[in-house]
Parts: structure tokens; sequence; C-alpha cells
């Protein structure tokens, strides 16, 4: 019982990980219209500046993630304003801004293995709370508790901004329609920086703890993310954080479980499978409200 | 002739790879002509790579038997995926193939009596260049001939208005059916191909790796015309080797950077049938033009 | 199935009740219609009245919520657009959708693929394909002989201009050698010498054998060359008969003119 337990908050926390990074890929994807492959890199980077942060210059450990988030946030709309902005308004839809995000993907990586010197780094012990808390007779690592109360107030946070309030109302009318959501007087461009910022910062936040978490600081910490993040998006349904959150959660104990009481080779298999399964028989995911079937 | 040797020794296997890439590239091509982006290919590549390398190794087949194998067994594949994925709307159907290159190489990794698992399979045969040249000469002639037929002219429709070319009597799902299937047929070949240049494979040889180089090779050299994927293999296969002669190290970023300048200047690719028919008529109305004016005074 | 001994006079195509909504607008309400075996048939009335709708339910772009359509006795209001195609239904679009990137040409051959006669496998290895390619390809380049357009049939489309580009899609529309033919709003940009050049083409095709249906706005043509019509606003019927008949009735006057005291009242603010 107390494995069972530990495994199942083992498993919260790394689907929070894998949610936390989803809910800015869906979040560009329903708004801009962009499957973004470099979103992955975001959160390579922000787990390097957040390291270097903490191994050189010496910054407190919530500073280091504020830096690494800010700079997901600001590598997102580099990004956004070099690769996709210049095909807007250019008609080569989907796959036009696909092809340049895999031109920042492999730009980026090669770029975060210069950084890293091409090998797997790892935060000091001593830089962040690396012991455990106990919760009711339950030893729990602090940094599980970390990575499930960010992935809470990021799911929360945002799921608020974009019902409640007025800038939230201008993204949901981007997404539906952008020429005539120009024409209601929704400041696009506003709104387009908006979204890539909270996209790249959310996903920096999911890489700078990821890394932590994981003692990996490379750029194959992106990668492993994107596909799970976007196994976590597709079967939450990409217009709602909710689901993509509570999808996310849900693939990380499965893995877990599935390790733990399966074989661990098994474990990426059923998430792909999973994925494949949502895309092909019911393409708008568990809580998606839109059709994306053909009629 | 000794420059020619020097280039061959110097470049030769470049050539081979941007031959190989070529089956890939033409592959995509294949589905991207009616219309549907599609990573798959890498897939059926996996299917025809593997059946062919234990076709040759387990049961001594001779290489042009297993490429041809290879080649049914994309072509079955395809079948299965196109049956799947064609009623998904096209950003979703993109996400799906995407998918099924992750689900490729996890389940190559967890069938080692058929693919090696993680150590992968050594290959005992090498395909020699001349056999590349005629298969990848075949294959070409088959898009050639395809692209000045009924098939062909009901892709291009199917591709710029699916509804319009429906109410001409084309039905876009039987269209981008069988361009599944062509796709498979190229995609295995082109994924034994491979098998027989690396001689050896491993799951990780039909990964991501293989979709992006593929996709980018095609919408390099233009989606327009089946040459623009033999045009974009070749230089998507020379670029990293040219820039790794001038600055190593770089390579892949040059790569990345190559792929962004070429999607905002040239989003068409560099072989586009159209942008040559818009500059005729571009020619022709100066032509007009600068006769009207010229009339008065005759 | 579909019946190819129609009398003259006989209906070739006909409605019962049909009806369209998107959400809960009704874009078309119950209209019943019927177009008589080789007349010209115009559908027209007021911006929004549902008739481009119309064209897209009989053509299958769209499946009716409610009702029947039926053509030379076969039900389409569940068919596939192709299979609609394929019975011998053929149309051109309000806004004209011909295909990028293709040559006046290559469109119309495009049209002709009902007819190309052989099968995707055989349309790349046999030497029957290639004798059916060069013939198609006259066939298409009669066919803009026929709309005046044999002169640019190498050029791509859309660099012609867009009275050009209708004339192309109404030979692009021909290439399949339609019994019906629907054309929406074929004369929408043309000047008056062009209208009534595609009037008189309407007349020939008629005399041919053809049935067509036309959107149309410009009353006086439809006056001159439509035996006959049907006038909606908002979806539903409004007059039906003899064109002359139909626009002078009050009716119909009212719903293009508005009411006259409304007009009034206009005058009054200003």
């Amino acid at each position: 019982m107390q494995l069972f337990l530990e495994q199942t908050i083992n498993g919260v926390a790394l689907g929070s990980l894998y949610a936390l990074f989803g809910v800015g890929f869906g979040l560009v994807f329903a708004t801009l219209g962009i499957l973004n492959a470099a979103h992955g890199c975001y959160a390579s980077w922000a787990a390097i500046v957040g390291y270097y942060a903490v191994e050189s210059v010496g910054l407190p450990f919530p500073v280091a993630i504020l830096a690494g988030v800010i700079a997901g946030g600001a590598i997102a709309i580099i990004v956004d304003q070099i690769a996709f902005q210049p095909l807007r308004d250019r008609g080569t839809g989907l796959l036009g801004a696909l092809i340049t995000s895999i031109g920042f993907w492999i730009i980026l990586d090669s770029l975060a293995g210069f950084a890293t010197g091409q090998q797997s780094l790892a935060f000091p012990a001593a830089s962040y709370p690396s012991g455990m808390t106990s919760i009711a007779g339950l030893r729990v690592p602090t940094m599980q508790i970390v990575v499930i109360v960010a992935l809470a107030v990021c799911t929360v946070g945002i799921y608020l901004l974009i019902q409640k309030t007025r800038v939230g109302a201008a993204m949901r009318a981007v997404g539906w329609n952008p020429v005539s959501a120009s024409l209601g007087g929704v400041n696009s461009r506003m709104v387009i920086l908006l979204t890539a910022f909270l996209a790249g910062a959310t996903s920096g936040l999911a890489g700078v703890l990821g890394g932590i978490a994981t003692s990996n600081v490379s750029f194959t910490l992106g990668e492993g993310l994107m596909l799970k993040g976007f196994a976590a998006v597709v079967v939450g349904g990409f217009d709602d954080v909710r689901g993509t959150a509570i999808a996310g959660i849900c693939l990380g104990v499965i893995e877990v479980f599935v390790a733990q009481y399966l074989s661990t080779s098994l474990r990426d298999g059923i998430t792909y499978s999973l994925l494949l399964i949502f895309l092909v028989v019911r393409p708008r995911g568990l809580f998606g409200s839109a059709s994306f079937q053909r009629a | 002739m000794q420059t020619l040797l020097d280039f061959w020794a110097g470049y030769g296997s470049t050539v081979v790879f941007a031959m190989v890439n070529s089956f890939f590239a033409l592959s995509a091509y294949a589905v991207l002509s009616t219309g549907v982006l599609s990573f798959a290919t890498v897939a059926f590549a996996a299917v025809g790579g593997f059946l062919a390398a234990q076709m040759v190794g387990k049961f001594g087949m001779p290489l042009p038997a297993a490429v041809a194998l290879a080649g049914l067994g994309g072509g079955l594949a395809s079948a299965l995926v196109a049956a799947a994925f064609l009623k998904l709307e096209s950003h979703w159907m993109a996400l799906a193939s995407l998918a099924l290159v992750l689900i490729t190489r996890v389940v190559a990794l967890n069938a080692p009596a058929l693919t090696g698992g993680v150590n992968g399979l050594v290959v005992p045969q090498r395909i020699s260049f001349l056999q590349l040249l005629v298969l990848l000469a075949v294959v070409a002639l088959v898009f050639h001939r395809l692209s000045r037929s009924w098939y062909g002219l009901a892709a291009r429709a199917v591709r710029e208005d699916p509804a319009v070319a429906s109410t001409m009597g084309v039905s876009p799902y039987r269209i981008q059916f069988t361009a599944f299937l062509i796709s498979g047929v190229v995609g295995g070949i082109g994924g034994a191909a491979l098998a027989f240049t690396l001689q050896f494979i491993s799951p990780e040889t039909y990964f991501i790796g293989l979709a992006f180089t593929m996709i980018a090779s095609t919408v390099l050299g233009g989606s327009f015309h089946w040459v623009g994927s033999l045009i974009g293999a070749a230089v998507f296969t020379a670029l990293p080797v040219t820039m790794q002669a001038i600055v190593p190290q770089i390579e892949d970023v040059a790569k990345g950077v190559a792929l962004l300048l070429i999607m905002i200047f040239l989003p068409r690719g560099l072989i586009d049938p159209r942008a040559w028919g818009l500059r005729r008529a571009a020619r022709a109305r100066q032509v007009a033009g600068g006769a009207t004016q010229a009339e008065p005074h005759g | 199935m579909v019946d190819r001994t129609l009398e003259k006079g006989a209906p070739l195509l006909e409605t019962r009740g049909v009806a369209k909504r998107f959400g809960g607008v009704a874009a078309v309400d119950g209209l019943d219609m019927s177009v008589t075996q080789g007349s010209v048939h115009g559908l027209i009335g007021p911006n929004g009245a549902g008739k481009t709708t119309m064209i897209n339910l009989i053509t299958g772009l769209f499946h009716p919520s409610e009702g029947a359509i039926r053509f030379a006795g076969a039900e389409l209001s569940a068919r596939p657009p192709h299979e609609i195609a394929a019975l011998g239904i053929s149309r051109t679009y309000q806004n004209v959708r011909l295909f990028s990137g293709m040559t006046a040409l290559e469109q119309v051959m495009t049209g002709c693929w009902l007819k190309r006669g052989v099968s995707l496998w055989s349309s790349f290895l046999g030497p029957a394909a290639r004798a059916r390619w060069r013939e198609t390809r006259a066939q298409a380049m009669a066919l803009l002989e026929r709309v005046g357009m044999a002169d640019r049939a190498d050029e791509l489309a859309e660099t012609l201009s867009y009275g050009e580009q209708r004339r192309i899609e109404i030979a692009r529309a021909l290439g399949s050698a339609p019994r019906l033919l629907l054309l929406d709003e074929p004369t929408a940009g043309m000047n008056h010498a062009e209208a009534h050049a595609v009037g008189r083409l309407v007349h020939e095709l008629r005399d041919g054998g053809l049935t067509v249906l036309m959107v149309e706005h410009n009353m006086g043509l439809v006056t001159e060359f439509c035996d006959s019509c049907t006038v909606m606003n908002f979806g539903r019927l409004l007059a039906r008969g003899e064109p002359r008949a139909c626009i002078a009735d009050p009716a119909v006057q009212e719903a293009y003119f508005g009411r006259k005291n409304d007009a009034d009242r206009i005058k009054s603010l200003r």
C-alpha cells in the first residue's frame, strides 16, 4: 500500500511535467494554428539557462527557475517572429510553419549540444530542495510536490486567463477566426506574442523542473518531453488546458505503473498506442469540443 | 577521368545517400501531391527495410527480390494506414502519422525476433551503385508517367480544391488512397535501399530524423513536381557534407538555417512549374504592352 | 438507376421540401422546385436568399437537413458529390474556383475526368490510355473553342481576366458532358456584350439538349434567356413560372425593392 501510494504520487509528478509541457503546445495549436516542432527546445534551453544561473552565477533556486522560464518565453517569441510571422497571411498553411519550426528545432538542439558540451548535466544537489517531505506518513521527494503545485497553478492560471479575461476572449477569437477577430478590433499581434510567450514560459518551467527531477540537462530533455507532452495534448483534447492537465497526469500514472508492474520496455509503447488510438478513434480527445473528423 | 575518380572518392557516398533519400522524398511527394502531409513513409520504410534485411540474411533471398518484396510490404502497410487515417482532417492526419513514427520505433525495439531489437541487424549484402541507379530510374519513370496521366491531373485537382474536384466526379478519397499506396511501395523500396546501403539497421534508423530529412527534401525541392523531390534530396544530402568541409561542427545549424530561409523566401520550393507559367505570362504582357505602345508610331 | 429517356418537358430535377440549417439558421427552408428537361431555368432572389446553398445541396457539397432532391428518377440527397457528378450534373461557382497552377486546357481536361474511359492503373501503362488522352485533349480544345478561349489554352488560368476565367469554368463544367448544368452567377463581373455571349451560349447548349439551371442577378438576362424561373427569399419559395410574370409579381417586387413606405421613411430620415 505504501509503495502503491508512493508510486501514484511519483506518476502524478511525472505526468504533471508532461501536462505542464503540453499546455503550451496545445495553446499554440488552438490559438495560432501552428504545430510547433520546436516546442521541446524551449524546455531544453530553459533548463540550460537555469543550470548556468545556479552553477556559474550562483543565483538562488527560485530566481534560477524564473530565469529559465523567462528564457523559454523569450526564445519562443524569437522563434515565432522569425519562423512564423513571415508566413502569416501567405496561406502556406500548417505545412509551412511546421517546416520552419523543424528548422528551428534542428538549430536550437544543436546549439544546446554546444552549450552543454554534448553531455548531460545535473543540477548540484545543494542548489534545490532535494530532500523528502512527509505527508500523512508518506515520504515524498520535495521536488515532486513542487512540480505538482507548479502544474496546478499554471493550469488554473491559464484557464482563468482564457475564460475570464478580455485578453483570453481575444485569444479565443483569434483561434476561432483570425480575420474576423482583427475586424472586431482584437489586437492579434498582441495575442500572438502573449500566446507564444506563455507557451515558451510553461515549456521552460517544465524544462527546468524536469531537468532537476531527472538530473538530465541536455537537448534530449526537450525531445523526451515533446513526445509525451504531445501525447497528453492529443489525449486530453487540444482546445482545453484542463483536458491536457488531466490527460498528462493519467499518462504519467499509467507509465509508472506499467513500468512497476508489467515491464519497462512496454512503458513508451502504451503511451504512443494511446496517442494513436485517440488520434484515429477520437481525434478531439477526452475533453475536446470541436470535431476534427471529415464530414 | 582522374578528376571524376577523385570526385567519386570524395563524394561517392554523398551521391549514394542522395539517391537513397530520393526514394523517401518521392514517397512523401506521392501523398503531398494530393494534399496530404504524412510522415508515415518512415513506417513503410521500416517495414520494407527489416523485411528485406531478414529475407536476405535469414533466407538467402537474392537482393532484387528482397527489394521487390519490401515494396510489396510497404504497400500493404500503407493500405492499412490509409484506411485508418484518411477519415481524419488534414492537421490530425499529420499528427497521427507523426505518432505512427514514434510507435514504429517502439514496436521495432520490442520485436527483437523480427528487427534485432536494440542491437539492430547486420545486413549481409550491399546494393551496387548500378542497381541503385536502375531502381531509382524505374521509380522516377513511374512518377513521370503518373504526372502526365489522368491520375496526375486528378491528384492536382484534389490538392488544390478537393470540393471542386469532387463535383467533377473525382473522388478525393480514392485518389488519396491511391497516393498512399504509391507512397507505401516507394517508401518500402527506399527502406530496403537504405538497409542495403548502410548494411546495419536498427529501430533508430527509421525514426524522426528520417522523417524530417524526407519532408525537408520534398519541400525544399518543390512539392509541385516530382523532380523537386530528387533535387531536394540531393541538396539536402549534400548541404551538410559541404558545410562540414567549410565549417565543421555547425553542419546541423546550417541545415536548420537552410530550411528556414527556403520556407520563408521560396515557399513553393526550387522546382515550381506554376512560377514558370506566371513568369511567362508576365513576359507576354510586357511584350503585348510594348506592342500597343509601338502601334501609334507604326 | 438513372432514367436516360426523359422526354423534353418532363421534370429532370425536382426538389420537395428541401431545408438546410446551419446551427439554428435556415439557409433553405422547405423549397419545392422543378426544372424541366431541355429548358433554361433561372433561380433568382435577393442576396442571402439561399440560392448558392441550393446549388451546393443539389451537387452534394452540402447534405439537406430535410427533404428530397430527385434527378431523373434518382435520389441525390445522401450521395457524395462525385457520384452526383457521375449521374450527369455539373456546375460552376459564384466565385470562380479554378485550380491554381493549371493551364486553361488542363482545367478543361480535368473536367473530362468522368469521360476518361481508363482505370487508374491503365492510365499510365497502356498505349490505349495515350490515345484516349490525345482524344480528350482534342475534345477539351473544342470546348475551349466553343467558349472562345482556344487561343489561351496553354496559359495559366490564374493569369487570365475574370471574365475569361468564368468562360473556362463553363468549358470545364461541360467537359463531363452533363445532362444538367448549374451556373452560379455566370455573368458576374462581365460587361453587357460578354454577358450576352454567355446567354447565347446557354441557348445553344439548350438547343443541343442540355438542361440549364442558372442563378442570375441581371433581370434583363433572366427575362431574355430563361424559359422559366423560381424566385427565392429567405430560403423559401416566393414565386415561380414565366420570368416576366415572376418579376412583375408584387411579392417579388417587394422582396427586391422593399416596401414603398420603407423607402419613403428612408427619404424622410435624410
